[in-house]
């Protein structure tokens, strides 16, 4: 990475948070779920951390390159899974720009993860019963997801809020931060 | 934690509340019998009146039948009975199939509620 005092290259600081969101994406995919489609949703942290440093463009960037980049790797890409993962993903990053526009920084790391959690879940659940599971069963799902995603999306924030802080002190102490 | 965190986790919480309340909430009580079979004609029978049938699916004749609002496979010709084992049906959404024997019997309602698949 670069030095403190170096302005950021914007493309690169894209790239970087990217590969890492990427990796943790990948990481995730290997785990074991005990219900289908509960999963931590780890990468989110990277989506907010970027969202609360660099805004939502940065943000966006981040979080499609993850979806695309992820779906190459892991042989997904175009599959229904593809589909799920980018509409979810859209949904997150939709919700995130209409919070970041309201609310700005009245809300911090747990309040935007919990949104973006709720959002990627919800649209997940719409587009299987729309397009892949066309039976209402399916929504039967939707509590025990939903409240998953809850539980998840505030934890992912509240790793994101102390990143967040770490990386905060890092720069108050002038040492190099991304 | 901001206080906008606070009220976002609060309304979250809400929502996700909300969901359990509409897609787990009381079923609605059925009204009729919906029996489907392959190959044949549909029926749309009341549950307010008690009545045996004998309705004649792929391989033999299944049994249903209709007692107190409520209705059940009573005998099919198929090797696992899944669907005598199915019990009585009562609510709005509740099904019960007689797959080798073609036949399908659900419940519905003025309010469809969601059914649960179970085999």
């Amino acid at each position: 990475m670069h030095s403190a005092s170096e302005p950021a290259d914007p493309d690169r600081l894209v790239a970087g948070f990217a590969a890492l969101a990427i990796a943790i994406h990948i990481l995730e995919a290997a785990f074991p779920s005990p219900l289908p489609g509960v999963k931590p949703g780890l990468a989110n942290v990277v989506t907010v951390v970027v969202l609360v440093r660099y805004g939502w463009s940065t943000a966006a960037w981040v979080a499609g390159l993850r979806v695309l980049a992820g779906s190459l790797l892991l042989g997904t890409f175009l599959s229904p899974t593809f589909v799920m993962s980018a509409s979810g993903a859209a949904a997150a990053l939709a919700v995130l720009g209409l919070a970041w526009a309201l609310a700005g920084s009245h809300l911090g790391a747990v309040g935007y993860s919990v949104l973006a959690a709720l959002a990627h879940m919800g649209t997940q659940v719409a587009v299987a019963r729309a397009l892949f599971i066309p039976h209402d069963a399916i929504l039967k799902l939707l509590p025990f997801l939903l409240t998953a995603a809850w539980v998840f999306g505030i934890v992912s924030g509240v790793i994101a809020a102390s990143v967040l802080d770490i990386l905060a002190r890092r720069a108050d102490r002038g040492e190099a931060t991304p | 934690m901001k206080p906008g965190d606070v009220a976002v986790v609060a309304l979250a919480a809400a929502v996700v509340a909300a969901s359990w309340v509409i897609f787990w909430g009381p079923a609605a009580a059925g009204e009729r019998a919906h029996i489907v079979v392959t190959g044949g004609e549909s029926l749309d029978l009341s549950l307010a009146g008690d009545r045996d049938l004998e309705v004649e699916g792929l391989i033999g004749t299944s049994v249903i039948r209709i007692r107190d609002g409520r209705v059940r496979f009573v005998d099919s010709p198929c090797v696992a009975r899944y669907c005598v084992h199915a019990g009585w049906l009562e609510s709005a959404g509740d099904v019960a199939a007689c797959l080798p024997n073609g036949v399908v019997v659900e419940v519905t309602g003025r309010r469809e509620s969601y059914d649960a698949l179970s085999f």
